[in-house]
């Protein structure tokens, strides 16, 4: 036991005690925070409203609408909340579009221009039956106010035709009331407190996380074999210690970096994502600009479940990835020979992207069955839909023989193949050493 | 009778292609300097990868201190110097030491303090810090060399040890040697040079394509060669002496090394005889000094020159 531990410590320390660890460990969130914090000074920068033209080319009240809808948009929430828009009404009578070139020159000039525009929006009659309206604008890139332009001249347009119908006026205002849908998790049952749309997010960063952990550092334990074996500690080792305890050291150390690396990354994160609002106040912008990404919610089972599946897929890959780093000399032949190991993992990420809109069909259930995919899959599955707990055991314990199944293997591989030098050992031989290892 | 350290019994061991070693048996008594010796490609490192369990003899058994443990069961008892030296170029060397240390078994703070006094005996108290691959090489042998010996070994185990040292390192590190045996303790080591196994050895076996050529103590060897040698040193006119040395009613065999010779007597015949030649001849002479054959003659007596050059190189195939 203590020589496992030491195989452990200097695999750990090893990695934990350099430069890159410390450099990498920090930009992290570093990353992630000026994932947000970028766009949030980007959008307090430009929070005085957008001037916006109505070019009113429409008989009636419905230039006056949708002017109307454009100038009560708010940015945020509650009646004291910034306007949107500042908007002009440029009436210029049924079908007359002369305006509009010169609107147009307007249109996107820089700020300092008197009269300069951010966008000009088209209203003509035609509009009413065909449901199309046109939008000029210099913003038009930008998903998030596209889609709230959009929401407000729909309502608008939905007042005007219910109104041209002889829809009496206070009929309409409660029709035209805002809707919004809220989703809740309820699992066995019980009210999870995460929205349908943070849980996506959580499954969608967990697996994520896994992938990354598995290349990044499934490929150490690869390099660090080759390592020993081109520079020739491996028989003192070898003489010392079983090559089991070797590959477990190994597998275990490198593992507990990726741990500690994960959790400061997500610990950090969750940190930024919790405290943004106070974040956005110091940087002078307002909390309302922090976004509106939700903050996933992780529950205690879930947390259970992931880092249960974590563990096993590490050491399933890891161990692959030894046993692949034992038939070859150089990290070169390393890369080609981890190919299929890699392609696996590429393959459990892209099935859990598969399987999300049914996390509970035939393929899902199938896939939590099987050792290699179900690290990605049945975490996954578990934050989107109730399993039940019989489910998660059977995958979780499929996975477990997975992992006996590719220690042993590796163990074999591992044991004849870490005191070969010199050529690529050929498939058949590797098949040898598996049967009489 | 001192216990059997080391017994390798009929061990044979074949790769792809070739018997690297056939039914070699060899018997390693506690306390003293055992030296296996042989030419490149011999059989010495494949016989030590058995004692160490490194690898698995095809027939055969090995048994250490008696007992059924392998080498690596008892590896706490051991220290092994393979011939393929290796360390972590980019850990540094007292935590690489202690690393050693405890992959032996030995706790972390034990490990720590013996590895420090080791490094200040081996003059390298000031690299404790420095990492593995700003030290010259024969610096990171020595480095080697104290992981073998951080955890007192009641046996060790050096695989070419002194191959590529510098003749201050080399001093250094055969004083050790020397100090462990005389402790009573058992040091088994390889070499290709007979000089080192000469000023060594208390006892040797000799290996030549994977088999026994001969074993025992070096004194008992030597005599058996009898007194038939005369070692030459030249001080003139060396070349005059060719002919003679040629003379086969005479000698049997010269070693002419140029400055200096090792000539062996026919049975019978009087060193005066020669003496006499010699001088008759010309030849100005430093020594002449009729003694036990040097183990260089032994060797190549027992091997044969051709058996000098190794059919192949000793590697690791499955």
């Amino acid at each position: 036991m203590r020589k496992l531990f030491a195989v452990i410590r200097r695999e750990f320390m090893v990695r934990v005690n350099t430069r890159a660890f410390v450099i990498s460990t920090v930009l992290g969130p570093v990353l992630m925070g000026s994932l947000f914090v970028v766009p949030m000074l980007l959008e307090s920068r430009d929070r005085a409203p957008k001037r916006i033209v109505v070019l009113d080319a429409a008989s009636g009240e419905f230039g006056a609408r949708i002017t109307g809808a454009l100038a009560a948009a708010r940015r945020g929430e509650g009646a004291d909340a910034p306007p949107r828009y500042e908007v002009i009404r440029v009436q210029s009578g049924v079908g007359n579009l002369a305006p509009f070139d010169s609107l147009m020159l307007l249109t996107g000039a820089k700020r300092e221009v008197p009269g300069a525009l951010v966008g000009l929006v088209l209203v003509t009659d035609s509009a009413i039956d065909t449901g199309r309206l046109h939008y000029y604008g210099s913003n038009v890139g930008s998903l998030s106010e596209m889609g709230d332009l959009q929401r407000t001249i729909r309502q608008a347009v939905i007042a005007e035709r219910l109104g041209r119908e002889g829809v009496d006026p206070s009929v309409l205002a409660r029709a035209t009331a805002p809707v919004s849908l809220e989703t809740s998790r309820v699992s066995n049952g019980q009210l999870s407190g995460e929205s349908g749309e943070s849980s996506f997010i959580l499954a969608y960063v967990m697996s994520f996380l896994l992938y990354m952990a598995l290349l990044l550092y499934g490929t150490q334990v690869m390099g660090s074999v080759v390592e020993e074996k081109s520079n020739r500690i491996m028989e003192v080792l070898v003489s010392s210690l079983t090559p089991f305890e070797l590959m477990l050291g190994k597998v275990v150390g490198v593992g507990s970096v990726a741990l500690l690396q994960l959790g400061i990354w997500t610990g950090s994160a969750k940190l930024l994502t919790s405290q943004r609002a106070a974040i956005a106040g110091m940087l002078g912008a307002a909390p309302s600009d922090a976004g509106s990404m939700p903050i996933p919610a992780i529950s205690g089972s879930l947390l259970a479940v992931y880092l249960t599946f974590f563990v096993l897929g590490f050491f399933l890959y890891s161990a692959a990835y030894a046993a692949v780093a034992a038939t070859v000399s150089t990290q070169q032949e390393a890369q080609q020979a981890a190919m299929p190991v890699t392609l696996c993992i590429v393959a459990g990420l892209m099935l859990m992207f598969g399987l999300l809109d049914e996390p509970n069909g035939t393929l899902a259930r199938t896939l939590s069955m099987i050792p290699l995919f179900a690290p990605f899959v049945t975490p996954v599955r578990y934050s989107l839909s109730p399993l039940p707990l019989s489910e998660v055991l059977a995958s979780a314990g499929m996975t477990g023989l997975g992992v006996l199944g590719v220690a042993w293997v590796a163990a074999r591989i591992y044991r004849v193949g870490i005191l070969m030098y010199g050529k690529r050992a050929s498939v058949a031989e590797i098949f040898r050493w598996i049967r009489t290892g | 009778m001192p216990e059997i350290v080391v017994a390798v019994d009929r061990v044979t061991k074949r790769f792809a292609g070739h018997t690297a070693v056939h039914a070699l048996s060899l018997q390693v008594l506690a306390g003293g300097v055992f030296g296996l010796l042989g030419p490149n490609g011999a059989g010495k490192s494949t016989t030590i990868r058995m004692i160490m369990h490194i690898l698995e003899p095809d027939e055969g058994r090995v048994t250490l201190f008696g007992g059924p443990g392998t080498g690596r069961e008892l590896s706490a008892r051991i220290g092994f110097l393979p011939e393929e030296r290796g360390l972590y170029p980019r850990m540094e060397v007292l935590e690489h030491l202690i690393f050693l240390g405890e992959a032996k078994g030995l706790r972390r703070r034990d490990a720590r303090e013996r590895a420090l006094r080791w490094l200040d005996r081996l003059g390298l108290g000031d690299w404790g810090r420095r990492k593995v691959q700003e030290l010259s090489k024969g610096m990171q042998q020595k480095v080697q060399f104290i992981g073998t010996l951080l955890h007192d070994p009641d046996l060790v185990i050096l695989d070419e040890p002194f191959s590529g040292l510098d003749p201050v390192n080399l001093q250094v590190m055969k004083d050790v040697v020397v100090e462990i045996a005389r402790s009573g303790r058992t040091v088994l080591f390889s070499t290709h040079i007979m000089e080192q196994a000469e000023q060594m050895c208390d006892r040797i076996a000799i290996i030549a394509r994977g088999e026994k050529v001969v074993d025992g103590r070096i004194a008992d060897i030597k005599a058996e060669g009898g007194t038939r040698h005369v070692f030459l040193s030249f001080a003139s006119d060396g070349a005059k002496a060719a002919p003679i040395l040629a003379d086969r009613s005479l000698v049997v065999r010269a070693d002419d090394s140029g400055a200096t010779a090792e000539v062996e007597l026919v049975v019978g015949a009087n060193p005066n005889r020669l003496l006499r030649a010699l001088v008759d001849a010309g030849v100005g002479l430093n020594r002449f000094e009729v003694a036990e054959p040097s183990l260089q003659s032994i060797f190549i007596a027992k091997v044969g020159q051709q058996a000098a050059v190794a059919p192949a190189q000793e590697t690791v195939h499955a």
